[in-house]
């Protein structure tokens, strides 16, 4: 019996005649017409799961459920970039796309970087958990995400070095509530190929983290986990490329291509048609709209919303390090693609709880829903009893860009020649960022033939964080620039110099939310309320705009309406 | 560039100008922190009337009864640091020591004595569990008196306003006199939750609909609101499913309660007491030795007289302190209370205000305040009601208190 008869007829057992595949050149097309997005996802993982073939399953069934919403494209249309040839895009600014732009950075290349938000690390890459995972996947040993997990956490400490971005390996717990999980934890150990990691009893575990859940008996440490802030780490990463000459347009949104005789010839966005030698697609939850347009589409992105919960920086000592646990039984609004999250110990010493794992239709749903929060504190609460909700100052939500395989797709084009992918990322897509950067780009090198870089400077200068400095090298700051003196955000402790020299990068910054993203200010526990109105002021005296034009994020997002009636 | 002083009041809101004043009168050497970069804290934002009928028997503008203390602060030798922000505090042989930072340089400031007036922040839309999209448009009703008030600038044209705090209502009004559309205030509990006179005052007299028992549960619109989910709530305050709509607006303006801004005092590790939310303090605002809470920090005040009366007993108290061992008796919130503050009494107890809220409210009824069976003071109200905050004047100078005892404050 072949593979397709095979999957169709499993299809056929559990869905009845509503799906079907069908092969095609190198990839499996999922057919049929439903209303139900679930029953799709279930479909397209099935076939995954049992076909054996160069490309993926690609999602063709007609969905005739409740519409996405409309993908946010830049409202902006020019022809600034019109007829630009670089000999590499690459489109997508998150955390991926920035760290390819950074590494071939490394080469003589002219690289530029399209984004369609109006920052980079607007979707996965800020909203995530942050955590740098050790690479425990042990059913998957063979795939993208174990290899580039395991290279890329290696690589965490001397990039965070160069690029000073906050980094903290401090390792992370897995609790089990029976001592049967030790067998697992056995054979963890037994196949692990050099991830550390140390046994622990459950009077060990209490002396470790009092406020662990009585229920759990044993646990495994795993010191090579650690927490990094992602967003900064892209917003480092985008700079550091910008320093070493890589072009960076934001709000511009990839529209189309032009493919001829199996090349891409011409990308179509919003501020003109360029014309690169090579594309590289990061564009995250829309990786697979990118493939399409290059005809290069062998895998089909199927969205997973996920909340996290952010508690004040007061409860941190409930959980000196990040812990999850293991088995504690089903878990509902969790996908069983997930280990369900944890309590992570964030770099800016606040408590991270989740995230969970709900499949979505819609690309861009970062709405929160009440329910989510009661599964993320229902699930997190088996860690440790002492969590509440009312420890929250704030949550949010991402979506994740699983593929039906559930693995990452990094590689060159299948049937597109001048093309790569760096797609399917979900977690752990930030630990795996560096490594998958450094293959891209080499890959790029080699199929352009480019010479390595020499002025390349892999060192970029952060923001001060006045905070951190004793008081003799805070008072020397403030006596060169007094801004640095007066406090602006009072959670936070960020001075009005710490916000000017935010907007004073090489990538700009002009938004209330690009400035909280880079200094932390309006993250604490009011959340902005006392800040809001600080930071607006010094926005519009730097721009020198009306205040009316300051904006939350990006286009359309005007905080205020106009001056109150004239007296 | 180091300061030393008897008493440092941190905060120059009106309970920190009170405090600093009390305690200049007393004859010590006080020193005035405020962060911002003019005195007088939230009351400049403040335009409105109806502040100081208490304490002065007519009605001022906010930045009007700030100027009264600013005016009697000029009269006394008190220093005063403004845009200073105060990192970290610790104990230290000469009492505390005080890290500030400051535009001219880190400084450092040493008392005996520390007064926290650091007064309040407002609860978030976050800390109330609304969902839906994250748009511009979507603040707190503070928030919104500043840009509308400091800056001059409206935050919307059609807004919906959820909590009837007494700010919310008074942002309804000013939003309404500055040419936008109030569509309505919204309110989770059965009963407005700020004061009556602010129900008449700011919604009535303008026509803005007050919608008691429901809430707003989503948002949407990116990047700006363009509208919001109100749904009605059951007796738990939890949306009841199949009562949503859906209401367009431009701006949600949240008045969802205050809370104590301690965190400073918390880093100090001294007991923060879960109702009020301020730290544990004695009749003279002590929480612990040399560490002195007043006004909205303690807990939150309904009437900005009572901040200043506050302020005026911990300064005074501050500039007389000194090291010696303390006893303490209790005061218990009893039946029907919300919370009784001060939450002890240091031995001799004298006289003082006592405060307290209701948890609902009652028609006709007395409150006791006795020590086993000893009625020490007995009030009638012929209505009591959670927004108010009441006072009792007691006087237990004549009372043979003991360490230890407990004060039970209750209804009858």
């Amino acid at each position: 019996m072949s593979n397709i008869t095979r999957i169709n007829r499993s299809l056929h057992k559990q869905f009845g005649g509503r799906f079907c595949v069908v092969p095609q050149q190198q990839h499996l097309s999922l057919q049929g017409e439903s209303d139900n997005w679930h029953a799709i996802v279930q479909a397209g993982r099935l076939a995954a799961v049992l076909f054996k073939g160069e490309g993926g399953v690609v999602n063709d069934v007609h969905y005739i459920g409740e519409q996405a919403q409309p993908t946010r494209l830049p409202a902006v249309q020019d022809n600034t970039l019109d007829g630009q040839a670089p000999d590499v895009l690459v489109i997508g600014g998150g955390v991926i796309g920035c760290a390819i732009a950074r590494e071939l950075a490394r080469y003589q290349m002219d690289v530029m970087l399209v984004e369609k938000e109006c920052d980079v690390a607007m979707h996965a890459s800020s909203r995530n958990d942050g955590m740098v995972h050790p690479g425990l996947d042990l059913k998957h040993k063979n795939t993208q995400k174990h290899h580039y997990n395991h290279r890329g956490n290696a690589m965490f400490k001397e990039l965070c070095a160069e690029l000073q971005v906050p980094f903290k390996r401090s390792g992370q717990y897995l609790c089990f509530p029976q001592p049967r999980w030790l067998l697992w934890a056995g054979k963890f150990r037994w196949n692990s190929h050099g991830i550390p990691s140390r046994f622990y009893n459950q009077k060990q575990l209490r002396r470790r983290l009092p406020h662990i859940h009585p229920a759990l008996k044993c646990g495994m440490f795993f010191p090579t986990a650690g927490a990094v802030c992602p967003y900064t780490l892209t917003i480092a990463y985008a700079e550091n490329a910008i320093e070493n000459g890589v072009r960076v347009h934001l709000n511009t949104a990839v529209l189309g291509m032009d493919v001829h005789e199996n090349k891409i010839i011409a990308v179509h966005t919003n501020r003109g048609t360029l014309k690169p030698k090579l594309v590289i697609n990061a564009a995250g939850v829309f990786c697979e709209d990118i493939a399409a347009f290059a005809q290069d589409r062998f895998f089909s992105i199927h969205p997973r919303r996920g909340t996290n919960i952010i508690l004040d920086t007061k409860f941190s000592k409930l959980m000196s390090r990040s812990a999850s646990t293991l088995g504690t039984g089903a878990k509902e609004g969790y996908s069983k693609h997930t280990k369900g999250g944890g309590v992570i110990h964030t770099v800016h010493g606040n408590l991270l709880l989740g995230p969970n794992a709900v499949e979505t239709i819609d690309k861009e749903d970062f709405a929160t829903h009440a329910q989510d929060l009661r599964t993320v504190f229902g699930h997190q609460t088996k860690t440790s009893e002492a969590l509440h909700p009312a420890q929250g100052i704030t949550y949010f939500s991402g979506t994740r860009a699983a593929t039906f395989e559930e693995d990452f797709v990094v590689r060159r084009g299948l049937y597109t020649k001048n093309i790569i992918h760096a797609a399917g990322m979900q977690s752990p897509g930030l630990t795996a960022a560096p490594a998958v950067a450094v293959d891209v780009a080499q890959w790029a090198a080699d199929m352009l033939q480019a010479q390595p870089n020499e002025d390349f400077n892999p060192q970029r200068q952060g923001i001060v964080d006045a905070t951190s400095l004793n008081n003799f090298a805070r008072n020397t700051l403030i006596r060169q620039s007094p801004d640095y003196g007066i406090i602006l955000c009072r959670c936070e402790q960020i001075s009005k110099g710490e916000i000017l020299a935010a907007m004073r990068r090489p990538l700009p910054c002009d938004s209330i939310d690009g400035i909280k993203r880079r200094v932390r200010a309006g993250m604490g526990r009011c959340q902005g309320g006392f800040c809001c109105p600080l930071i607006t002021q010094v926005i519009a005296d730097e721009l020198g705009i009306p205040l009316d034009q300051v904006r939350k994020t990006g286009e359309g997002s005007e905080l205020l309406c106009g001056e109150i009636k004239p007296t | 560039m180091s300061i030393q002083t008897n008493v440092a009041v941190i905060g120059g809101g009106p309970a920190g100008l009170a405090a600093a004043i009390a305690a200049s009168k007393q004859g010590a050497d006080v020193l005035l922190i405020e962060r911002e970069a003019r005195l007088g804290g939230i009351l400049k934002q403040c335009v409105h009337d109806g502040f100081g009928v208490v304490r002065f028997g007519e009605k001022l503008a906010g930045p009007e009864y700030a100027q009264r203390f600013l005016n009697e602060l000029r009269e006394y030798p008190i220093q005063t640091l403004t845009q200073t922000f105060v990192d970290k505090i610790k104990p230290h042989p000469l009492g505390w020591k005080i890290n500030l930072v400051t535009a001219q340089g880190m400084r450092q400031a040493f008392a005996k004595a520390v007064v926290f007036a650091t007064g309040c922040r407002e609860r978030t839309a976050r800390q109330i569990g609304i969902h839906g999209t994250r748009p511009a448009g979507v603040l707190t009703a503070g928030s919104a008196q500043y840009f509308t008030n400091i800056l001059g600038q409206l935050p919307g044209h059609r807004c919906v306003i959820l909590g009837s705090g007494d700010i919310g209502m008074i942002m309804a009004r000013r939003l309404t006199l500055e040419g936008a559309q109030v569509l309505g205030v919204y309110e989770a509990r059965a009963m407005p939750s700020g004061l009556p006179r602010n129900v008449a005052q700011c919604l009535h007299d303008f026509n803005i609909p007050l919608h008691l028992r429901k809430t707003v549960t989503r948002c949407f619109g990116y990047p700006r609101l363009e509208a919001v989910e109100i749904a009605s709530v059951d007796e738990h305050m939890q949306p009841i499913a199949g009562t949503e709509e859906r209401i367009d607006c431009d701006a949600l303006i949240l008045s969802v309660g205050l809370i104590p801004e301690n965190e400073l005092l918390e880093t100090l590790r001294v007991s923060i007491d879960p109702v009020t939310r301020g730290p544990v303090c004695d009749q003279h605002g002590m929480v612990a030795p040399g560490l002195f809470c007043c006004g909205n920090a303690a807990h939150v005040n309904d009437l900005v007289d009572y901040v200043s009366e506050s302020g005026e007993i911990v300064g005074t108290a501050a500039a007389q302190y000194t090291e010696q061992p303390r006893q303490h008796a209790k005061i218990i919130a009893g039946q029907g209370m919300m919370y009784a503050t001060p939450q002890k009494i240091t031995l001799p107890a004298g006289k003082f205000p006592l405060y307290f809220r209701v948890r609902e409210e009652l028609g006709k009824s007395r409150v006791v305040v006795r020590l086993g069976d000893t009625v020490l003071a007995k009030k009638t109200y012929l209505t009591l009601r959670p927004p108010e905050m009441e006072r009792i004047a007691l006087d237990l100078s004549q009372v043979a208190l003991q360490e230890g005892q407990e004060i039970m404050v209750e209804i009858l």
